[in-house]
């Protein structure tokens, strides 16, 4: 009898407390700066906190209040609770970069229902569960450079492997597919790509997966690392084994992080962009987006601050895509004028 | 002889409410969206496959065991699910074969815990690892996205003009079921018997070893569908999935007031538990402070519910201290001569 | 055979129990050695063997921390959480104040990890809160601290000193810098538990916690230095960890705690504490360490090494407390002796 009453009791106590405070509402604020929530894959790679801190310069230069948060580990699971929660708390639009392209998308639905804006950048989410998709540079040409570059350094002969971020990334797989195109081609029929293994853009697994790479390929002659935080740990790798030269290693680093290893001569060429420059103009796509310049119609333009004029398009079969520009190329010649 | 509002007062429960009313009032203060009517119906809604998974796990522990391989579980129930599902089998079907599985691997640790008497926490410890071994063999690092709306909407779907989350029904509904077999029914009081007091129990007719199978059976299930709610959640199968949640488990346990040697405990103190843990999570969510700085919160969390029932029951016992360890059932009085034999015996 | 086995004191039982398990763990080396030798061209090189025990040396050293609490009959599952906070401070350190020389920056992580060993010890010891749930929340804990410090950012090997970072590729005498270091450990743990009096009652405590404190042991004292040992050789751990995984974000070692258990179950420790020796655990850790290299070169889906380690650990786990029971039996055999003094007992 006891047990029962109490649990009924309880059960009364929370449904009233609820109903209390839901009377007590919030009220609903007129805009004059959009909130804006930018969602990266997660918060502990530096590349990603550039992409932040472009994106708050962008956000004081508007007026819009920018938030930058995410998971901790890089999982498209992870980011749905902060989806919902930015839907929640009222952000107006939501810029995410995930490594799971299916994963997060109905959550982004659901927060498109309630009327956030969504914005994809970097790692692109499934097309129809974004406005826009702000590319870094032109996927093919990413993909083309990488295989270009570790062509020339290994003669164009030999065995390679990649070393990628999480399998299910779209960005990681569209550059991929792009390297396996350029490698078709016949001047590269000599180089047999072995492997593509997986560090989750975890820098401790990176730095297993480049030893195991080394260890069941002991031919290998270039590791190619569409991630920065994967070249770095090949890089380290490369330099502890004493393999630097003898495996060349190529991708997309961080002239910062890799500057030891290029004087060292474990990579003689790698590319990137700007990533502060990416993360503002995600911001200001989504500006322009809630501002209704932007609906994602091919052919429309604007202006992302002092970055330029920017056009939508289709880029490589995937659109509507705004493109930030070709990659920088990073070589020991001009490694030290960058400094990011 | 004390009052009947006294003794509601000073129950686990009670204390329970009172804190996730504090919480809410703290939440509040930190983001002005918290007493919003839809966020709070929705506080549970990430949480409630942690629920799911708490309810199975305080039948195990009210038995005196322990189960730590139910994320795991979880894993490798809902992989098995999506890839036969992706094979082109129908949601529910591949789902119902996936449930199988998970009660099949709740059976394993059965079997070897149950039949073979081996220590549960080492026998979970491992299967923990084993289990999502198993996952990454079946998924490696891929996921399946692909699940129809009809599936995932218990999982992530909402009712009532969108704001009552279907999972919230789902979750109470398993409250209540659980609820009423552990209080309610016969199998319900063996477990209490057998955490009390296995030999006792044994003698007094009890299917022992039956119903320890059987708890980690229903373990294994209840991470199955917590799996099928995660999916429908999160919207995707991976085989790293709810890998982390064990701390929050566990403190749902814990914090329910189930007595972690067994014995004692009650199903709605771990779905008040497990409201508070949500709480907690969702609170600090919306200030946006990291899931990290969550884990630590939940954590110290976890600690203190129990240095407060060892001093609740300390208290009630006239300071007898609580157990350094947990006997090992079996081994018999006498300890003077053992302790002679041990010194002795060291290699 | 069975006969001698019984009339064995159990001095001798245990101490043949323990040769068994540890010439088993050979035994399981050799044939794994000759399975890959002979299906994996370069599984038997110089190098790839030099790559196993580098891999094996921080386990081993963390391994040895947790086999002193897994003794004892508790477990440390925060260990894992230590090696990540740990390896930053020292990364941290070494980025800020390049000038500290290695072996203060290795006593610096040491010390803290002493510190939050403590922490766990007393928990356990004094708060009465079993091991299993103390050390999981302090595995949250600990972790969330290590993401508060590193504010989101992380410390890349080109900020840290060249002469830690060789540290890792150093090989005086062929064998890996870092291996000589886990030797070390793994002899003073040895030696500790064979002759330190308050060390050999870690296995008193675990077998019979009663018994123990009749024999006038201080258990709670016992625990809180075992934890405080695994909390500062995890410590050491992530030093080690900093210097071959120089890239260090908030995630460091995650899920670690569970390679450094395996070693120790396979190596024979008891998981209810009581038996085990590090000799064990060290030839446990080579040995998963072996089975996993074998796969990677054998090219196989590396998921499989976390299923087998996880079966591993299951069967050790079975085929031990199969060998604890009769251990039992023949104990209380003795102490049913002690008590009855028989007249003069058959000779097998």
């Amino acid at each position: 009898m006891h047990k029962r009453t109490l649990v009924v009791l309880t059960g009364l106590a929370v449904v009233v407390a609820a109903a209390v405070m839901a009377t007590l509402g919030t009220a609903g604020t007129a805009k004059t700066h959009y909130k804006i929530f930018i969602l990266p894959k997660a918060t502990g790679i530096p590349v990603f906190t550039q992409n932040g801190n472009g994106a708050k310069k962008a956000g004081k230069e508007l007026g819009d209040v920018v938030t930058y948060n995410g998971p901790t580990t890089v999982s498209g699971a992870a980011q749905v609770p902060f989806i919902n929660n930015a839907a929640r708390q009222g952000y107006n639009a939501i810029v995410i970069s995930t490594p799971d392209a299916n994963a997060v998308a109905p959550a982004l639905k659901r927060a498109a229902a309630r009327g956030v804006k969504i914005i994809s950048y970097d790692g692109d989410t499934a097309r129809d569960a974004r406005t826009i998709f702000v590319a870094p540079s032109t996927n093919s040409l990413i993909g083309q450079y990488e295989v270009q570059w570790m062509g020339a350094q290994i003669n164009y002969k030999g065995q390679i492997a990649i070393l990628s971020a999480n399998a299910t990334s779209a960005n990681q797989n569209t550059w991929i597919t792009f390297m396996k195109q350029e490698l078709r081609k016949s001047k590269y029929k000599n180089m047999e790509l072995v492997k593509i293994a997986y560090g989750n853009d975890d820098p401790t697994t990176s730095a297993q997966q480049a030893q195991a790479l080394l260890q069941s390929y002991p031919n290998l002659k270039g590791i190619i690392s569409p991630t920065t935080v994967g070249i770095q740990a090949a890089a380290q790798e490369l330099k502890q084994e004493g393999k630097c030269g003898k495996v060349q290693l190529t991708g997309l680093g961080l002239p910062n992080d890799m500057r030891k290893y290029v004087k060292s001569g474990c990579t003689t060429k790698f590319g990137l962009w700007n990533e502060s420059n990416l993360g503002y103009l995600a911001a200001y796509v989504a500006h322009n987006v809630l501002d209704g310049k932007l609906n994602g119609t091919l052919g429309q333009s604007f202006k992302a601050g002092t970055l330029g004029t920017f056009k939508v398009a289709k880029v490589d079969g995937n659109s509507p895509v705004v493109v930030l520009g070709p990659p920088l190329v990073f070589t020991p010649q001009n490694i030290d004028k960058y400094h990011f | 002889m004390k009052s009947l509002t006294l003794r509601i007062l000073l129950r686990w429960e009670t204390l329970l409410v009172v804190a996730i009313i504090a919480v809410g009032i703290w939440s509040a203060t930190l983001s002005p969206f918290f007493l919003n009517r839809a966020n709070l119906l929705d506080l549970v809604t990430p949480y409630v496959f942690v629920g799911l998974m708490a309810f199975g796990l305080t039948f195990v522990v009210i038995t005196g065991e322990i189960d730590i391989s139910i994320c795991s579980t979880l894993a490798a129930s809902i992989v098995s699910f999506a890839q036969i599902f992706a094979a082109g089998v129908n949601v529910w079907a591949a789902a119902l074969i996936g449930l199988c599985i998970a009660g099949g691997l709740g059976l394993v640790n059965g079997l070897l815990i149950g039949v073979l008497n081996l220590p549960s926490l080492a026998v979970t410890l491992g299967t923990l690892a084993a289990y999502s071994g198993l996952a990454f063999v079946v998924l490696s690092g891929e996921g399946v996205a692909t699940f129809p709306e009809s599936f995932t909407k218990y999982g992530g779907g909402y009712l009532a003009g969108n704001e009552l989350p279907i999972a919230l029904l789902v979750l109470v509904a398993f409250a209540l079921g659980l609820g009423i077999v552990l209080h309610g029914t016969r199998f319900g009081r063996y477990l209490y018997a057998i955490g009390s007091n296995r030999e006792a129990a044994r003698l007094s007719g009890i299917p022992v070893t039956r119903v320890r199978v059987t708890v980690f059976v229903v373990s294994g299930l209840m991470a199955g569908i917590a799996g099928l709610v995660y999916v429908g959640y999160f919207g995707s199968a991976r085989a790293d999935a709810a890998s982390t949640s064990l701390l929050d488990v566990v403190t749902a346990v814990v914090l329910g007031g189930v007595g972690i040697f067994g014995g004692t405990g009650s199903m709605p103190g771990v779905l008040l538990a497990l409201i508070l843990v949500a709480e907690v999570r969702s609170g600090m969510q919306l200030a946006n402070l990291s899931g990290q700085l969550q884990n630590i919160v939940i954590g110290v969390l976890l600690l203190a519910a129990i240095v407060a029932g060892n001093l609740i029951s300390a208290a009630r016992t006239g300071s007898r201290p609580a157990r350094l360890h947990r006997r090992r059932k079996g081994v018999t009085a006498n300890a003077r001569a053992d302790a002679q034999v041990l010194v002795d015996s060291n290699p | 055979m069975i006969a001698r086995v019984r009339a064995m004191r159990p001095q001798e039982l245990a101490a043949a129990a323990f040769r068994l398990r540890e010439i088993g763990i050979v035994l399981a080396l050799l044939v794994v050695i000759v399975f890959f030798g002979a299906r994996a061209s370069n599984f038997l090189s110089v190098s790839n063997w030099q790559d196993i025990a580098q891999n094996v040396s921080i386990v081993v050293v963390v391994a040895v921390g947790e086999t002193m609490v897994v003794l004892t009959r508790n477990i440390d599952l925060s260990v894992g959480s230590i090696v990540g906070l740990c390896g930053y401070l020292v990364a941290a350190t070494l980025a800020h104040h390049p000038g500290v020389p290695v072996e203060v920056v290795a006593l610096i992580a040491m010390a803290a990890g002493l510190g939050l060993g403590l922490i766990n010890g007393l928990l356990v010891a004094v708060a009465r809160i079993p091991a299993i749930i103390a050390t999981l929340a302090t595995l949250a804990i600990y972790r969330g601290i290590d993401a508060e410090i590193t504010g989101g950012k992380n410390i890349t090997a080109s900020q840290l000193p060249d002469r830690f970072l060789s540290l890792a590729a150093s090989k005086p005498l062929g064998f890996p810098a870092l291996a000589w270091i886990a030797l070390g450990v793994a002899v003073v743990g040895a030696a500790t538990l064979r002759f330190v009096p308050w060390a050999r009652d870690f296995y008193a405590i675990g077998s019979n916690p009663d018994a123990a404190r009749f024999a006038g042991i201080p258990a709670g004292r016992r625990i809180i230095i075992a934890f405080a040992l695994s909390g500062a050789l995890a410590g050491l751990g992530g030093f080690l960890f900093a210097s071959r995984f120089p890239t260090l974000d908030s995630g460091a070692a995650n899920g670690f705690e569970l390679t450094v258990i395996t070693a120790v179950v396979i190596g024979g420790v008891n998981v209810f504490g009581g038996s085990g020796t590090v000799l064990g655990v060290v030839l446990g850790a080579v040995l998963v360490a072996t089975i996993s290299n074998g796969f990677t070169l054998l090219r196989l889906d590396e998921f499989w090494k976390i299923f087998f380690n996880g079966f591993a650990i299951v069967a050790a786990v079975t085929i031990d407390s199969l060998v604890t029971r009769r251990l039992q039996e023949a104990l209380r055999r003795r102490r049913a002796e002690l008590l009855v003094p028989s007249p003069a007992r058959a000779d097998a």
